[in-house]
């Protein structure tokens, strides 16, 4: 589903939301922070997810479940 | 030319405007102004002091009416009459003309004189009342001491009433006294005093008077019930009826000096009972009489007061907002040929239009035929700082505020902060549920402003009423860390199949991943409660805060070249933000490169052992060239880059170092050569090159080219009224100086700033780690027990778990998180940047005015 590709997706869409709100944003005197708002809120959220993203993508150790010993070596 | 828009981005373009305002319509034409709320006035006669200005006198006056103004006001707090509020007016802000407001002055004055005839005699009757009830109550007290008394008087001796008596004419006359029933304390001698002291002074007037009398007297005293009331101040005061009998004039006369001198009240009674019945009937009567007098008084009063309260409130803005008017008429300088009054003030040029257009109406109003004229100044001088904000914008814009005023024209970090301020608060409080707290307390907040803005609030309330705004973004976000992070009160959120499964057909304890699939959005959930969900979430909230810091560092520090191209300082991106931006990148953008690198790489498929990080950057600097594992580096080629980058970092720092300062030392030296020179600094510049002193007049003319190119001679006038703000001569000592410490600072502080932002990385830990705690001491313990007790268990457990999640988590840790995120902003973020040496914009505006000192 989801592989290492997506922040690059991610960081497309992103780009388009920016460039949607940059030209849809409502005129006037607070047009500017209606453009920042947006536009920094979503990149600052794409980065966040990217980073959570990338992190998992090829994770170095496996989560270990508490309070158990592997059961092949009680069995064996 | 139209100006362009002014926006958040920059502060308001500013204009320094004159004015010339026909005397007569002056109060007017400032009034209006007031309204509009856009002119800061500088004082044209800071040189005389307040005495000596022209509108002293209407200030004076205008004084004395707010003083009466408070006077009724607190005469109303008195009879507790409510005030009607101000904002029950239809529009109190209506500006009235002066013929009003010398009405209004008549009025309060003849108010001022009723309500203060009314409340002496009030208080007179009152105090008389007083005196009435307490002289009742040694009546009543003192007849008892009589009663009693008089049934002991066969056991005084009789020789104290004749020296010269026989000892046994004691008992000889025992039966004469029984027969003579009525007998009197005179006969004996025996005087007293009477009257009323407070008790807690009732043991040290007893000790006094032992003392002084060395025992020779006999006292009684009983308490007055009731408390008495003091119509001075409202109080009310317990007091004691005493009596005191003893023996001789003299004695007598130093027990009455005693007792006033304690603040006793002494009253006359008759030790005659018949009289003394009398005497207790006439006090009723009169007391009944007082009360009905007292009563028509207060009443009168009362109506007197009520009728004030209708209007009070209006009175006092009206005032309020007329003596702000002629405190601001008072900065103007006045023209005594031309019969004008003349102003100064800076004003955004977008509200040119709009200032104009008023003053129009003011003008037509008056229907003057001498317009007010508005002149445009050129000026060499500092415009001050003016951000338009909304309700919106203010708690961001305040934040950014409180550190520095920021230079006119500079890139505002405030508009940035609305998002990067909460969105760093949220990454260290981020938790889904928490955020849902915030977010619907901000949300009830801003659905009441109206209601809360006008009620008074505690300072804490009030504080964060302020922020709400802030707070709201602060919840959007904390719900978004919150789901980034995968925990809504510490719980896990499972809302996509996880990307791990147990082994051992799920009971693990170890756990494989699902092939070709990763956990599409945050973190995955089956980290919980697992044994090693710290290493996981610790190495990737580290990462985290690096590149976070990372990303807001280097935006801010793009902002530093965007200053100087807006103020054509090329040399500050060439010698400041070049080779900082150089610097930084080559180290720490190196790191956040190979942070993201080593995460791209399926390390397990190649079979190989990923690189350490930090060991790399240590490697990098000690000993650079070499790696730790030089068989098993994290790309190809590594080692040579690493040096490229660490050589790129150190020829950064002497260009940072020295550029800048040679290069403006160099600028400074053609512009001597060709003649140019500072204002002022004649006689010191001729002296140092030598130059001819005509020649000197001449460059002295060539150097003042920004001033004065206005059509007519007004202009002239701004610069006779400086606040000393000359040009800077120029010293290359302390522009060096100054360069090393940036240099030093910003090379020191790349390094500590990248580590101060690990805050984000040890703060969200915290936060999850304590509501984990709080969940597992509190709910999770409940949920262990089932059926009945278990149902009643959960109540108090469950307030006690939110309580403690509302005020613990939320309030202190999210006040925690607030602070850190500030300083985020203000030294890590800012000191890239800021440059700050602005003057606020303080407009005359009445609004403001009934702001800061609000009528309630």
């Amino acid at each position: 589903m989801a592989n290492g590709w997506a922040p690059f997706i991610g960081a497309v869409v992103v780009a388009a939301f920016c460039a949607i709100v940059w030209f849809a944003a409502p005129k006037g005197e607070n047009q500017t922070i209606w453009r920042s708002t947006l536009i920094l809120s979503a990149v600052s959220m794409y980065l966040m997810w990217a980073i959570t993203f990338l992190a998992q993508l090829h994770p170095l150790i496996s989560p270990i479940r508490p309070g158990l010993r592997p059961e092949s070596e009680l069995g064996h | 030319m139209a100006p362009p828009k002014d926006t958040m981005f920059r502060s308001a373009d500013m204009s320094l405007t004159q004015l010339y305002i026909s005397n007569e319509i002056g109060r007017e034409v400032v009034s209006a102004l007031g309204e509009l709320g856009v002119m800061d006035f500088r004082d044209l006669n800071s040189e005389t002091t307040a005495f000596q200005r022209t509108f002293t006198q209407e200030i004076r006056r205008l004084d004395n009416v707010e003083r009466q103004l408070r006077y009724f006001h607190s005469q109303m707090d008195k009879a507790s009459i409510p005030m009607r509020s101000i904002y029950d007016f239809n529009n109190p802000f209506t500006s009235p003309s002066a013929s009003e407001i010398d009405e209004l002055a008549d009025k309060s004055q003849s108010l001022e004189n009723r309500i203060s005839s009314l409340n002496e005699s009030y208080e007179t009757l009152k105090k008389r009342e007083v005196e009435l009830t307490e002289s009742r109550w040694v009546l009543r007290e003192a007849g008892g001491f009589f009663d009693r008394a008089r049934g002991q008087t066969e056991e005084i001796r009789q020789s104290v009433d004749d020296d010269d008596a026989p000892l046994l004419q004691d008992v000889e006359q025992h039966g004469q006294a029984d027969t003579g029933g009525d007998r009197s304390f005179s006969v004996m001698n025996i005087g007293f005093v009477a009257g009323v002291i407070p008790r807690e002074r009732i043991a040290a007037f007893e000790r006094i008077l032992w003392r002084t009398l060395r025992g020779n007297l006999y006292m009684n005293q009983s308490e007055i019930p009731e408390p008495i009331i003091n119509p001075e101040n409202n109080e009310e005061i317990s007091k004691n009826v005493f009596i005191i009998f003893a023996h001789g004039k003299e004695i007598i006369a130093k027990i009455r000096k005693i007792s006033e001198s304690l603040g006793a009240a002494l009253y006359s009674v008759d030790e005659n009972s018949e009289l003394r019945r009398d005497q207790v009937r006439e006090t009723n009567q009169r007391l009944n009489d007082l009360a009905s007098v007292l009563r028509n008084t207060k009443s009168t009063l009362d109506a007197e007061l009520t009728a004030i309260g209708r209007n009070l409130a209006a009175w006092m803005v009206i005032i309020k907002k007329e003596k702000a008017t002629y405190q601001t008429l008072n900065k103007f300088s006045y023209d005594h040929q031309r019969k004008t009054l003349i102003a100064e003030a800076w004003a955004p040029t977008n509200s040119l239009g709009l200032i104009k257009s008023s003053l129009q109406d003011v003008n037509d109003r008056a229907g003057l035929s001498v317009p007010t004229i508005v002149n445009q100044i050129k000026t060499t001088k500092t415009p001050p700082t003016y951000f338009k904000t909304n309700r919106f914008t203010l708690g961001f814009q305040t934040i950014i505020d409180a550190y520095g005023t920021i230079k006119y024209r500079e890139v505002n970090p405030a508009l940035p902060a609305i998002v990067t301020f909460p969105f760093m608060f949220a990454v260290m409080f981020g938790d889904f549920g928490h955020g849902v707290i915030l977010f619907l307390a901000s949300l009830a907040m801003i659905y009441y402003e109206r209601k809360l803005q006008r009620s008074k609030l505690d300072e804490l309330f009030s504080m964060i009423f302020y922020g709400r705004y802030i707070v709201f973004m602060m919840g959007v976000f904390s719900m978004y860390t919150g789901l980034i992070y995968c925990d809504a009160f510490s719980l896990e959120l499972p809302i996509f199949k996880s990307m791990w499964v147990w082994d051992n057909d799920g009971r693990g304890p170890t756990s494989s991943r699902v092939e070709g699939y990763t956990y599409p959005f945050g973190l995955d959930w089956r980290w919980h409660d697992t044994d090693n969900d710290l290493l996981f979430s610790n190495s990737y909230k580290m990462k985290l805060s690096i590149l976070l810091g990372w990303c807001h560092m280097t935006f801010s520090l793009c902002w530093s070249l965007v200053n100087s191209r807006y103020f054509h300082t090329p040399i500050d991106i060439w010698g400041n933000f070049l080779p900082g931006m150089i610097f930084f990148q080559s180290i720490f953008g190196y790191l956040s490169f190979s942070i993201v690198y080593k995460w791209a790489v399926d390390w397990a498929a190649r079979g190989q052992n990923p690189p350490s990080l930090l060991n790399m950057l240590i490697y990098m600097f000690l000993q650079p060239g070499t790696l730790e594992n030089p068989d098993a580096p994290l790309y190809k080629g590594q080692a040579t880059v690493q040096v490229i980058l660490l050589l790129l970092a150190l020829i950064c720092v002497p260009i940072l170092l020295f550029l800048k300062p040679f290069y403006l030392r160099w600028e400074h030296n053609k512009a001597r050569a060709l003649g140019y020179r500072g204002i002022g600094e004649s006689t010191r510049v001729s002296a140092l090159d030598d130059d001819d002193d005509d020649e000197e007049g001449r460059t002295l003319n060539g150097g003042r080219e920004s001033f004065g190119d206005d059509e007519d001679g007004i202009a002239m006038i701004t610069q006779d009224i400086g606040h000393g703000e000359d040009h800077e001569e120029f010293e290359f000592s302390e522009v060096m100086i100054h360069q090393v410490i940036h240099t030093i600072e910003f090379c020191l502080n790349c390094v500590s700033h990248t580590a101060s932002y690990l805050r984000l990385w040890a703060l969200s830990l915290a936060h999850q780690r304590l509501s984990i705690v709080l969940w597992d001491m509190t709910m999770k313990n409940a949920f262990g027990y089932t059926g009945v007790t278990g149902a009643i268990l959960m109540v108090p457990v469950f307030y006690l778990w939110f309580v403690l999640t509302v005020f613990v988590l939320c309030v202190m840790e999210g006040t925690s998180a607030m602070l850190h995120s500030l300083r985020l902003h203000w030294v890590e973020a800012m000191s890239k940047h800021f440059i700050g040496d602005g003057v606020p914009f303080e407009p005359f505006s009445f609004e403001v005015l009934l702001e800061e000192e609000p009528v309630e």
